[in-house]
């Protein structure tokens, strides 16, 4: 599909504005960076899953020659911290006890890497070891070991929801399925391991580099933990290799850095290796869901109880905000009037889990499009058609208060049956199941931008300042947004040069500074709604300035003109703009590249304006109205606007071997309007890999003692170039009231039906149902045994 | 960095470099090819456990291995028993993290793909997976080393890695050792003292062990010319379709007196099932002699699946795996039968 409308700019392909930068290696990335005189950080490891530290030698790590500084709990305090205020169970480094094999306990600067490295293993740490927790499912049992004292039975959130009346539901059902689902820890597997530059000025002021998604989050971590002014720290994120969540909060390898940087008055280094990567994760939780769903006999769903236990190992991260997810974003994409949600968090004594793509809810979704399926089996009814009987349209609420603005849930889940020929291929169903090809459908619902930022408070999400070149010419767009490869920095770019008719090249993006703009940062799915929102006021604010000068110094209102591909226009007549253009000439006496024709260049209108009212700045700020319902935890999947998708997966099994090939995947967003076409479809393609990674491949692996079996790229798997099957990502527009131009989310939403189409389809390949992930060959052979077994 | 010290050697000539072994070998000296096991295997863990570490030790409780050597400690106070247990790790660990690395690359002698006048093939140790990899007469004759080859890594690993690392590296999975056990391949080994020659199926002992002594290197490797009517292939199962060790991993060399006639000799070699790539003896006993049909080839199948020896660990179960030797080798088996030119 291609773009039809007005816009220059917006809905195009035009390359992302960092493309050429990252393709020659030309973008820094923090691990790039040195400073004279710069020390490199080395973190010490828990060895032991569970126990308490009685002493904590440092002596002989001191006295290695090359060591400037270590430090311990002794130095960084125990101010308690972590991402949500009600379960700050953090402390920069351990100092009672260590919680998970990984946990942080001491950090080295050294002259060198290996020199820290070195000092770091000539720390002696005396343990007494403690029984160790690691099956999340009895984490709540009689007898446990306890991870943590705020956390009596180790449950560290939960949530009992009621919405509508199950009873009724239940009695309403013609069918009544239960069905669980289980996962496995995921890591993000983002390219770049996290790195960490921190610099103490001569006037007190922090600075630290940092490979992150949020640096508001992060500088306020920072000045908590470490018990400085708000003001005095700065957190910049330079070019950043992915996120996709786990960078979304402050981590001990930050908090360490800069704590290393104020004790040796020199810049720091830390760059994770990527077992370290592995060690911190905060990447996805581990999943145990039954959901209990009943339909009438025409397939209208009429309720659902849904139970889940979230393995979340040894601390909160934003686990609070993910046993909320995985239960509020069932309340959509389909009409459901009653539901029930019992959500426990637990601790185990595994890496902390945390935020990733898909927040809480890509698990839920996958068990609960998985049971659409077995219920349209049941039901004799083709499963698109029991979706499309069910979905939501533009203008309703859900039974949890979720109000959605836009909703192409049904254009989607057509698009992609019709283009994928689901018809077609899907009326042989009932005769060749189980022979090795098979075809799935699911769908999707995510927020676009969480309705409250983390902490409590009034604060706007976002803003922008942009402002004009005062020699003339270009703007400079600045704004705390962090553009961790999604393509942020581009959308911006791009809104600022619609609105002022501009060419992309004469926009420059500043971005990812704490100093330059509060920005919640890369998570949610925030920021093309949001910082969009921001940008495009603080573009109109400018454009409004300069049009006001020079519709002043011509008489004309400047309602009458407007800028256009680089030029002041006349609406609806030509105008003489000799004057002003003589003004310019002037001030440029030797130039040889000077503006010629009819019209007035930007180039000019922003200099005349510069010279007229001097600094030309627009600003923006965007905070979403107060969003959702009153009950207990209605803040979490709250959202201005709601994406929404649909996807049709198509597999080969081998049925002796139970390898899987996925051949086909065809999806379709919502995202409301695409900014950038070509990122759209990007995000939707990656969301694709990803989501097929963690229905066949993905799992953390943990031996008895709680140590990580897989704790490299090697062993855990992602997806190669050579497993992407055919991706067709198809973009449907619902133009969002609350989105600027009417644009919504793409980057998580789109991971939604990827691994329930996928395991449907293995389901119709194969005839048996997989209840753990991920897929593995051996689960389906086992599967295939069993039903043979049974028969 | 994240490797321990090291000085790297580089010879000019093959004597010189075994010249260089002869004399460091005590030092600990640990031979570079390409590099993508040795720097892996190199690399020091964060977590320190899982290098042996140096519990007991009387200066410091945890530490690097390297360290641990460093201090010196163990050479004064080695006199109780445990001391001695200990120092026997260390020992080990400076084989493991030795002083010298050696490095091949410039020895161009030892790369290369060769086949003599008795037709034999001659595969030289510093060899590239790639070049095996785009080998024509390597995919027309000894196929299944060809496609141990292309499953071997990604494109950047496959032209690092040599066939000498691979092989002695000595993994039960190494995707150019299986097929070279099948195909009856022969090493060279060389020191300062002299040469002999190691059937790869008698080269490795355990996961990472092997019959070389110090001192000792491989130079080359050859296989014997297939005679007519005989044929090869060979199967990596696995989860993902590149960078991948595999499940389990199947060669079969097989020789007719004619297509579709009996089976005059069968190679089976079984890997990520035992300590080592297993040669499945069991199978001759069944195939040869007899034609090869379903019923022949399927007991074949079962007596590979006899001589593997599978174990459960975190890249899958011991059931599956024996469950997938079978079936695998049934596979092999029938495609290698069709390339001789026979159906099944
Ligand atoms: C990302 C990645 C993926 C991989 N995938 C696979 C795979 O799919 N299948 C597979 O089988 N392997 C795989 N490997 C392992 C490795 O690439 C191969 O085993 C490769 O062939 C090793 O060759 P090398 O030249 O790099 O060996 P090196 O690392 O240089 O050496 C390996 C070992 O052999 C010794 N050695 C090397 N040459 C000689 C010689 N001539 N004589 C005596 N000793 C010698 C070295 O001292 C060392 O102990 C992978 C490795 C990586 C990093």
């Amino acid at each position: 599909m291609s773009k039809n409308n007005s816009y220059k700019i917006l809905n195009t392909r035009l390359p992302r504005v960092d493309a050429i930068d990252k393709v020659t290696g030309k973008a820094i990335y923090t691990d790039d960076m040195s400073f004279p005189g710069m020390l490199y950080g080395a973190i010490l490891h828990s060895p032991l899953a569970h126990a308490r530290i009685l002493n904590i030698d440092t002596s002989r790590a001191e006295r290695l020659p090359g060591v400037k500084a270590v430090v311990t709990y002794k130095e960084a305090g125990t101010q308690p911290y972590g991402v949500s205020p009600a379960r700050y169970d953090e402390t920069i480094f351990c100092h009672d006890k260590v919680r998970y094999i990984g946990d942080e306990i001491a950090a080295v600067a050294a002259v060198d890497k290996d020199t820290a490295l070195e000092a770091v293993s000539f720390i002696k740490v005396d343990f007494e070891e403690l029984p160790v927790l690691l099956d999340g499912r009895h984490a709540m049992d009689e007898g446990q070991p306890q991870l943590h004292d705020m956390y009596k039975n180790n449950i560290c959130a939960r949530v009992n929801w009621n919405f509508g009346d199950i009873e009724k539901g239940r009695k309403e059902s013609h069918i009544i399925r239960t069905d669980h689902i289980t996962s496995k820890m995921q890591d993000a597997a983002f390219m770049e391991p996290q790195s960490v530059v921190a610099e103490v000025d001569s006037h007190g002021n922090l600075t630290m580099w940092s490979s992150t998604q949020a640096p508001h989050y992060i500088q306020r971590t920072l000045a908590m933990a470490l018990n400085m002014p708000l003001h005095k720290v700065r957190v910049i994120k330079p070019a950043v290799g992915g996120g996709f969540g786990p960078k979304a909060s402050c981590s001990t390898v930050e908090l360490a850095t800069c704590l290393l940087a104020l004790k040796t008055g020199k810049p720091v280094k830390t760059t994770l290796d990527r077992e370290q990567v592995f060690l911190h994760s905060r990447a996805r939780h581990q999943f145990f869901h039954t959901m209990t769903t009943g339909v009438k006999k025409d397939g209208t769903l009429s309720f659902l109880e849904h139970h889940c236990i979230l393995d979340g190992g040894a601390y909160a991260s934003f686990g609070i905000a993910t046993v909320y997810y995985a239960g509020s974003l069932l309340g959509g994409p389909y009409r459901l009037k009653n539901m029930k949600y019992d959500g426990y968090r637990v601790v185990t004594n595994k890496p902390a889990c945390g935020a990733q793509r898909g927040h809480g809810a890509v698990i839920a979704r996958a068990a609960f499009e998985v049971q659409l399926d077995r219920i349209a089996e049941e039901l004799g009814m083709d499963p698109i058609e029991l979706r499309l009987k069910n979905v939501m349209e533009a203008g309703e609420t859900t039974c949890n208060e979720l109000f959605v603005s836009s909703f192409g849930m049904k254009e989607a889940l057509e698009a992609v049956r019709d283009s994928a020929a689901w018809k077609k291929k899907r009326s042989l169903a009932g005769k060749t199941r189980g022979t090795g090809k098979g075809i799935g459908a699911a769908c999707g619902f995510f927020v676009s931008g969480a309705g409250y930022p983390i902490y409590r408070s009034k604060t706007y999400h976002c803003t922008v300042v942009t402002k004009v070149d005062e020699v003339g010419g270009g703007v400079t767009v600045s704004s705390g947004a962090a553009d961790i490869g999604q393509g942020s920095d581009t959308v911006l770019a791009m809104i600022t040069a619609e609105e002022l008719g501009l060419p992309l090249d004469d926009v420059r993006v500043v971005s990812g500074d704490s100093n330059l703009s509060v920005d919640l940062g890369a998570y949610s799915s925030r920021t093309t709604l949001m910082t969009g929102h921001a940008c495009k006021d603080a573009a109109r604010d400018i454009k409004r300035q300069i049009l006001e000068v020079i519709g002043g110094k011509l008489n004309i209102p400047p309602e009458k003109l407007d800028l256009k591909d680089g030029r002041v226009v006349g609406i609806d007549k030509d105008i003489d703009f000799s004057a002003l253009r003589e003004e310019y000439l002037q001030e440029h006496k030797g130039f040889m590249d000077l503006p010629e024709g009819p019209q007035l260049t930007f180039r000019e209108a922003s200099r005349i304006a510069f010279l007229e009212i001097g600094s030309v700045v627009g600003t923006g700020s965007y905070r979403p109205p107060k969003l959702g319902g009153s009950f207990k935890g209605a803040t979490v999947g709250t959202s201005p606007a709601f994406g929404c998708s649909a996807q049709v997966a198509e597999v080969s099994v081998d049925l002796e071997t139970g390898e899987v090939t996925v051949d086909n995947i065809t999806g379709a967003h919502d995202c409301g309007f695409a900014i950038n076409r070509t990122q759209v479809e990007g995000q939707m393609q990656g969301s694709m890999m990803m989501g097929m990674g963690e229905a066949l491949m993905e799992q953390i692996i943990y031996n008895d003692k709680g140590r990580i079996m897989n704790a490299n790229l090697a062993e855990y798997k992602i997806p190669t170039s050579l497993d992407v099957p055919h991706l067709d990502a198809i973009i449907v527009e619902s133009n969002e009231p609350h989105g600027p131009y009417g644009a919504k989310e793409v980057g998580e939403g789109a991971i939604m039906p990827v691994i329930p189409s996928i395991l449907n389809a293995i389901y119709d390949a194969t005839g048996v149902r997989i209840d753990e992930l991920p897929v593995t060959p051996e689960r389906i052979i086992e599967a295939l045994k069993k039903k043979r077994e049974n028969k | 960095m994240i490797l321990p010290r090291f000085d790297v050697l580089v010879p000019n000539s093959v004597d010189e470099a075994f010249a260089m072994l002869s004399r460091y070998a005590e030092k600990g000296i640990r031979i570079l090819a390409g590099g993508t096991d040795l720097l892996v295997d190199l690399r020091r863990p964060i977590i320190p456990a899982a290098i042996p570490s140096c519990e007991g030790c009387a200066r410091h409780k945890s530490g690097s291995i390297r360290s641990t050597v460093d201090c010196g400690w163990w050479e004064s106070d080695s006199s109780r028993e445990s001391d001695r247990a200990l120092l026997t790790k260390v020992q080990d660990s400076i084989h493991k993290y030795p002083e010298y690395i050696i490095s091949l690359h410039k020895l161009k002698e030892l790369r290369g793909i060769a086949v003599n006048e008795k037709v034999n093939l001659r595969v030289g140790a510093m060899t590239t997976i790639t070049d095996i990899e785009r080998s024509g007469i390597i995919r027309e004759k000894w196929t299944a080393l060809a496609e141990g080859a292309d499953s071997l890594g990604s494109p950047l690993v496959r032209n690092r890695g040599t066939i000498g690392g691979n092989i002695a590296n000595a993994r039960p999975a190494a995707d150019t050792f299986i097929p070279s056990v099948a195909l009856g391949g022969v090493l060279d080994i060389h020191s300062e003292k002299g040469s002999r020659k190691v059937p790869v199926d008698s080269f490795a002992s355990a996961p990472g062990e092997t019959v070389m002594e110090k001192g000792e290197m491989i130079t080359g490797i050859e296989y014997p010319a297939p005679p007519e009517f005989s044929g090869s292939a060979y199967y990596k199962l696995a989860n993902r379709k590149a960078l991948e060790i595999c499940n389990v991993g199947v060669a079969v060399w097989i020789a007719l007196e004619k297509p579709g006639g009996p089976v005059t000799d069968i190679r089976v070699a079984l890997g990520a099932v035992g300590p080592t790539p297993i040669l499945a003896e069991s199978v001759k006993e069944v195939l040869v002699g007899k034609k090869p049909e379903d019923a022949n080839i399927k007991k074949a199948a079962k007596a590979a699946r006899e001589d593997a020896t599978p174990i459960d660990d975190h890249r899958g179960s011991a059931w599956y795996r024996s469950m997938m030797v079978e079936l695998v080798t049934d596979r092999m088996i029938r495609l290698a039968v069709e390339r001789v030119g026979g159906k099944v």
